[in-house]
């Protein structure tokens, strides 16, 4: 409990000792300190997030640039007289001028070259450039600490020294494409790109075409919304009967229902998949519908709302010659707006979320009947080439549940809070 | 609904009227019932195992229920109502289900898929609708305006809904369907179904229920199973059934289709068959000491000088559980610890906690297979934002230290040394923020008296943090812990999805559900895998009894 107890007066009374003025210094520091530790572990939570949604908007070019960039940026190029496809420009520094050029042509091997007298001193040239010291047949040697080494004539600043190659690299010619006259040889790999920010919302619209993920996207509505109507209709119900009938054997079953809450889904698998085979539900999105529709833990959270609503006024409702389900519907519903909407968000992340049991009942080849993770899972298989596409996949599945989180957040964090803690 | 108005003569003889009747009807039950339980048991009828064992259950239940009610009903006992209320709603919901199984609503669900773009729009008219309504509550000084609003916002809703509805069913194959669906053996299963509807409406209605003499606890008794009923059937259908199924699969040896014999504990004798063996050397071969036909060797130790090998006859399945237990282990302190941490600062009264709190949260509400699916992106050996972290942060120590150590850039799904612990991050990561909400609540609860007292008494935070909240987040702690461990235990999604092939490199990630799932559904041995997963269900029950038991201990009051 690390409490800032500023304006408590005990507080006052405890710290009399020091002066008033370095304790609010303290006081600022570790509220600072706090701030910048939550906003981290923020960030942290963030940042992957933000990775998906800006890779999701990558050219795909652009997901493999190294170092790793967040911003989805794209190589400006310009269209040169001579060359069939637009080059790319890079920023390259021509008499310590930065300036926009043109990568020409690429692949230009280059020879590293050194005066056996001043090794610390190397000229770059195209081998093509360079001639063996005595012509290709009778090339003249040095021998440096004890390795012979071939020498070669080097033009520089119009003088030829003879030298020896210390090493061979590739280089690109750069063109201004304003004035063909400046041309630089330089390496393409350490050379800085031109690029500007861009957004490739393409990705959305070609992830939705592959794999039948449009498809996908349809069945994980259809079948998230069926599943949240029926549980609500099934929780509300049984809760309510928990809550406010009095029958032979109440107990008895309520006991039973909380007791299955805390049996692992894999225990149920392999019978409910043999069910499902046997009643013809497999591969069919009513197997994940039907069997999802009856929990335990919706009855328990709408029972345990129920019991805190007066029984006066549903009494009063019976005198006057109401059914139970008028009651049900005009009473208790109404006024449990906040345990229905907890209810809803719950079992709407469960349906949308759940990816083991569609795993399990519908085929992979039945692309028709997917919901959104299992496209994704066989999306997956593209991640090595096509990561923005994976990842506006990813997103696709990951947004809707954040959105209704953002929406429904008061009740997501409250029932998160009521949903077993209570001492 | 009671029987509590004064007995009149008219409904009276009319409710005779409809009573004999319904003996008359649950004759004819008893009759046809009896002949379904005899077709079903000699299998004159064939239906899929389960469903025909489904059926005779039902049919059992109807054919005493009618008797009962033959013999009740004319001495007006209410016992007469109830059963034949059971035997009816029985009745009624087998011939509707089995109707809308045979004209293939429930398989229709699929090619709802296909119009159901073409109904959003109506959607759409239908919530436009419901703002009209929620519109009215402006008008709350002039009834007849708020009034006449609301009764716009219900006709577009009710519109927008049939509409959609009529969008998503498909007017146009309505004709096509009426002739190749509706035969006459379908015909007769609704024609069935409306007939168990009316006579359980005949003997629900008042002047029935008045005539069985019928008092308000036992209408009450009713009422409640009947708003049960939902719930309890698909309970029973959906979860009771296939788990006493699921524990007597697990004593056979059921390939999935066709073999299912039963054979008692051998499954659970295969898993759990372990055994050690003295070494006369650390490097002596395995098939020296153990039966290399039955045991795989699993690991060898040294203990006073001595070396041992431990050999499994389910060496996958010992290793899953390994690599279980040791995910746990990683993920529980990494997930909790830093929860608690977290609780602590945002429960401090600055501003715009709310909003860390709801940031926090928002790895919890995503699918594991998109996270996955990032995570996996970031852990890229060459061009993941992991590694290059790792690479800056190197680099940024070596700047300050002057050191030049060299940054590890592992290949961290594709090893298996790394893998595990890979998975273990994203997991917790996910799961920070959940257990933050719950450890946040709990502090919330703790009595603000408390913290008063200690503040006069002169301790300061700190000092608070371990003798206060600590002790009194004592339930909240054995919460988040336990299923936290349940959670660890059942991890299957996130390897699925990172690993390639699932469970790898070298099974390094083969976790127990995984394993459950290879054997299930990859190798089809079903009974061998239902074993599996009572022994997994066996753990987590050990854990979940733990803490209802400390959760006891440490309740609080105040």
């Amino acid at each position: 409990m690390i409490t800032v107890r500023g304006k408590d007066p005990g507080v006052q009374n405890t710290v009399v000792s020091r002066p008033e003025v370095q304790r609010t210094w303290l006081h600022r520091l570790r509220k600072l300190a706090l701030y910048a530790l939550l906003t981290i572990m923020a960030l942290v939570m963030i940042f992957p997030f933000l990775v998906m949604i800006f890779t999701s908007l990558k050219v795909p070019s652009d997901t493999f640039s190294y170092p790793p960039r967040l911003l989805p940026q794209e190589q400006l190029t310009v269209v040169m007289p001579d060359m069939d496809e637009p080059a790319p420009l890079f920023n390259i520094e021509v008499d310590g001028e930065k300036r926009q050029l043109a990568l020409v042509q690429d692949n230009i091997r280059i020879g590293i070259y050194a005066d056996p007298n001043a090794l610390e001193v190397t000229y770059s040239l195209p081998v093509r450039e360079v001639k063996p010291t005595g012509g290709f047949m009778d090339q003249q040697t040095i021998t440096i600490d004890g390795k012979e080494q071939e020498l070669w004539d080097v033009e520089v600043n119009g003088q030829v020294v003879q030298m020896i190659q210390t090493g061979l690299t590739a280089y690109g010619r750069f063109v201004d494409p304003n004035d063909p006259s400046v041309e630089v040889l330089a390496n393409v790999r350490l050379s800085e790109p031109v690029t500007r920010v861009t957004a490739r919302p393409q990705n959305y619209t070609e992830v939705l075409q592959l794999n039948g993920l449009g498809r996908s996207l349809t069945n994980t509505m259809l079948v998230t919304i069926c599943v949240v109507l029926g549980q609500l209709v099934t929780s509300v119900s049984g809760g309510y009967a928990f809550a406010r009938l009095r029958f032979p054997g109440r107990d008895v079953v309520f006991v039973l229902y909380l007791g299955t809450m805390m049996i692992p889904f894999v225990v149920l698998i392999m019978p409910l998949y043999q069910l499902m085979v046997q009643i013809g539900w497999s591969d069919r999105l009513v197997a994940l519908i039907l069997p999802w529709i009856f929990t335990a833990y919706g009855t328990f959270l709408m029972r345990q709302f129920f019991l805190t609503i007066p029984r006066e006024i549903e009494e009063a409702a019976l005198l006057d010659g109401a059914s139970r389900l008028e009651i049900l519907w005009r009473l208790f519903i109404p006024a449990a707006v906040p345990a229905l909407a907890t209810l809803a968000t719950f079992t709407f992340l469960y349906a949308w979320n759940s990816f083991f049991w569609p795993l399990v009942i519908i085929n992979t080849g039945n692309t028709d009947n997917h919901v959104l993770t299992l496209s994704l899972n066989v999306l997956r298989g593209r991640a090595a080439d096509s990561p923005n596409l994976v990842l506006a996949g990813a997103a696709i599945s990951v947004i809707p549940p954040m959105l209704i989180f953002i929406l429904a957040q008061r009740f997501f964090i409250e029932s998160a809070t009521s949903s077993g803690v209570k001492g | 609904m009671a029987a509590t108005a004064q007995p009149m003569q008219k409904p009276i003889k009319e409710a005779n009227g409809w009573l004999t009747g319904l003996v008359i009807w649950h004759i004819l039950i008893l009759l046809g019932a009896s002949a379904g339980v005899y077709a079903l048991y000699t299998a004159q009828i064939l239906l899929p195992e389960w469903v025909r064992w489904f059926s005779l259950g039902a049919l059992l239940l109807m054919v005493p229920g009618s008797l009962g009610a033959i013999l009740f009903i004319p001495r007006r006992d209410h016992r007469g109502r109830t059963l034949s209320l059971l035997v009816n709603y029985i009745g009624f919901l087998l011939c509707v289900l089995a109707f809308l199984q045979f004209i293939g609503v429930f398989a229709g669900f699929d090619e709802l898929a296909d119009r159901f773009p073409r109904s959003l729009p109506f959607f759409g008219i239908a919530f436009a609708g419901y703002l009209i309504y929620a519109f009215a509550d402006r008008y709350e000084n002039s009834p007849r305006r708020q009034r006449t609003i609301q009764r716009m916002g219900k006709i577009v809703m009710l519109a927008g809904l049939l509409l959609a509805l009529l969008a998503l069913i498909g007017w146009e194959a309505v004709p096509q369907f009426v002739q190749e669906r509706l035969q006459v053996p379908i015909l007769l299963l609704l024609a069935g179904g409306l007939l168990f509807g009316l006579m359980f409406w005949a003997m629900w209605r008042r002047p029935a229920a008045q005539a069985m003499q019928v008092n308000n606890a036992r209408q009450e008794a009713i009422e409640g199973y009947l708003l049960l009923s939902p719930n309890l059937i698909g309970f029973l259908l959906f979860l009771a059934g296939p788990l006493m199924l699921s524990l007597y699969t697990s004593f056979t040896n059921w390939d999935g289709f066709g073999t299912r014999d039963f054979i008692g504990v051998a499954n659970y004798a295969k898993l759990l068959n372990l055994t050690f063996a003295p070494l006369a050397d650390a490097r002596q071969p395995a098939n020296q000491v153990v039966d290399v036909r039955v045991y795989d060797e699993l690991w060898r130790f040294s203990f006073l000088g001595h070396s041992y090998l431990v050999a499994a006859a389910d060496k996958l399945f010992w290793l899953a559980l390994r690599n279980t237990f040791l995910f746990g282990i990683l993920v529980v302190p990494l997930a909790v610890l830093p929860a608690l941490g977290l609780a602590a600062v945002l429960n401090s009264k600055l501003a715009g906690m709310k909003v860390f709190r709801s940031i926090y949260f928002i790895p919890s509400v995503a699918a594991v297979v998109g996270i996955a699916l990032i995570w996996q992106w970031m852990y890229n050996a060459t061009v993941g934002w992991i590694n290059y972290g790792l690479l800056v942060a190197t680099n940024f120590f070596n700047s300050i230290t002057g050191l030049s150590i060299v940054a590890a850039q592992p290949r961290w799904l594709s090893v298996s040394d790394t893998a595990l612990f890979a998975i273990v991050v994203m997991v917790a990561w996910q799961t920070i923020g959940f257990n933050t909400i719950l450890f946040l609540a709990g502090m919330q609860n703790v009595p603000k008296v408390l913290y008063e007292a200690a503040t006069v008494d002169g301790a300061d935070a700190r000092r608070q943090f371990i003798s206060i909240t600590l002790p009194l987040l004592g339930p909240t702690t054995v919460f988040v812990l336990s299923t936290s461990i349940i959670a660890a235990f059942q991890i299957f999604e996130p390897i699925f999805i990172m690993t390639n092939p699932a469970g790898g490199p070298n099974n390094s990630t083969l976790s127990a559900v995984l394993y459950l799932y290879q054997n299930g559904f990859q190798r089809f041995n079903q009974g061998y895998a239902s074993a599996v997963a009572w022994l997994l269900f066996l753990i987590i029950f050990i854990v979940t009894l733990i803490q209802y038991r400390r959760q006891g201990n440490t309740s609080y009051e105040l």
